[in-house]
């Protein structure tokens, strides 16, 4: 079902030391990636508990995605093994609430990997496109 | 002049008006100043007036409505409703006024499947249509008091504790409000957290005798020796129950058992499967081991939305 009127609300909770960074060389290298990601910076994916990612894909948001630093590159160490083993909870339950595993996503991205960082976010806005609304919008 | 008390069980196991009567000696401090104008657990009062002449159902008016459990159906619902009506505060006690309780589990399915399960689906029963005659209907789901009406005071607990009722009685004769705190059950644990699971998690059952020989002061959490304790998204209070007794332990951690859940979130609009998921896998624990994650964490406060039929994917 691809509605091609839909413009999917995106949040991206991206960790301050790598992904924002990441983006923000996407920003400065003027690469291009859908306006319906909305980032939010965080200090580390590790902090973003999962009812930040539930209320937000039962209250609004049709996608969420968390970016940290690669595993091993963890400002704090371990942050984002935390954030890895808070995502296979997150995914389970999705099931749940009843929700497309697709609507989240967890993805490594260094402050290098701008490029990357494009095409990740351009690559998940078209498979939520793909798969349409929430099921919680009405 | 005594305040009178109209109380209520709707879908529920009784276990709360046990409560009410486990009160004890401070219930005969009490009982001079209560007067119980409708308490179909104890007396005999009829809806439709005596020899069922009224068209209308009615209870007396009182100063103070208690309602224990759920509601399940019509009837419930206008029981609430007319409990309201007459009554000048209103406490829902126990778990399944306060958030529909074990019987909220029910809130998983749609009521169809409900009906076919239980009158056509299971191997013990002859199929049979289900009955329509004489009995007030379903509603499509178990709801708690304060979705129906407005409650002033809330009672969790499964069964809720007589300290606290007790307490909560004289604290309205005193015109006093009275909340429980906005705090967790490990707030009032006194285990200790190292923020590390130790092992994998276990079945509820499983070699709890172990603990049995520790000490609870100073032992480790619950969570971390692996079995599943709704404590850090539960609402304390069950402390109360050890009166005087210092330090304040927590109900089911006194008797060395995790804690279920049975006081509710801690703030109203709380998610506790939500954050528990959170907690588990922050200690390192493998969420993908619980065993119906949606009954572990909902087992007491299915209604007000939480426990729900999964959508289906298209």
């Amino acid at each position: 079902m691809t509605n091609t009127n839909f413009d999917p609300i995106i949040l991206s909770f991206c960790c301050n030391w790598c992904s924002y960074a990441g983006a923000d060389l996407a920003g400065i290298s003027r690469l291009q990636y859908p306006t319906n990601v909305r980032i939010i910076r965080v200090m580390c994916s590790g902090m973003v508990h999962p009812n930040l990612v539930i209320d937000a894909l039962t209250k609004g948001a049709d996608g969420v995605i968390i970016c940290g630093c690669h595993i091993g590159d963890c400002h704090y160490l371990e942050g984002n093994l935390k954030a890895q083993s808070r995502a296979e909870a997150i995914k389970l339950m999705l099931q749940d609430f009843g929700i497309e595993d697709e609507r989240f996503r967890i993805e490594w991205i260094s402050a290098s990997e701008g490029p990357r960082f494009a095409q990740v976010m351009k690559d998940f806005t078209e498979e939520i496109k793909k798969i349409g609304p929430s099921p919680y919008k009405v | 002049m005594s305040v009178k008390i109209a109380e209520e069980w709707l879908a529920c196991c009784g276990g709360c008006e046990v409560t009410i009567l486990d009160i004890g000696e401070p219930l005969l401090d009490l009982l001079p100043k209560l007067e119980f104008v409708h308490i179909p657990v104890l007396a005999d009062h009829k809806y439709f007036g005596q020899t069922g002449e009224k068209d209308k159902l009615e209870i007396p008016e009182a100063d103070v409505g208690i309602i224990s459990g759920g509601i399940r159906n019509e009837e419930h619902k206008e029981i609430t409703t007319e409990m309201r009506n007459k009554c000048k505060t209103l406490i829902a006690l126990g778990s399944c006024a306060c958030f529909g309780g074990i019987p909220a589990l029910a809130n998983q399915f749609p009521l169809q499947e409900l009906y076919d399960k239980v009158y056509r689906g299971s191997v013990s029963t002859d199929s049979a249509d289900t009955p329509n005659q004489d009995i007030p209907p379903l509603l499509d789901r178990v709801y708690a008091v304060d979705e129906v009406v407005k409650v002033d005071v809330y009672l969790p607990g499964c069964p809720s504790a007589p300290q606290i009722v007790a307490q909560a009685l004289i604290s309205l004769l005193e015109g006093k409000p009275f909340a429980l705190p906005e705090r967790s059950v490990c707030d009032d644990c006194p285990v200790k957290r190292e923020k590390k699971a130790l092992v994998s998690i276990k079945r509820p059952l499983e070699s709890m005798l172990d603990l049995e020989k520790e000490e609870l002061v100073g032992s480790r959490c619950f969570m971390e020796k692996g079995f599943l304790c709704l404590g850090p998204v539960t609402k304390t209070g069950c402390y109360m129950t050890s009166g005087e007794e210092q330090p304040h332990i927590p109900r089911c951690i006194k008797g060395l058992m995790p804690c279920r859940g049975c006081f509710g979130p801690i703030r109203k609009d709380a998610n506790p499967m939500v954050d528990m998921m959170g907690a588990i896998s922050s200690i390192g624990l493998n969420a993908q081991e619980i065993p119906d994650r949606a009954a572990t964490f909902y087992r007491y406060v299915g209604a007000q939305g939480r426990l729900r039929p999964i959508p289906k994917r298209n």
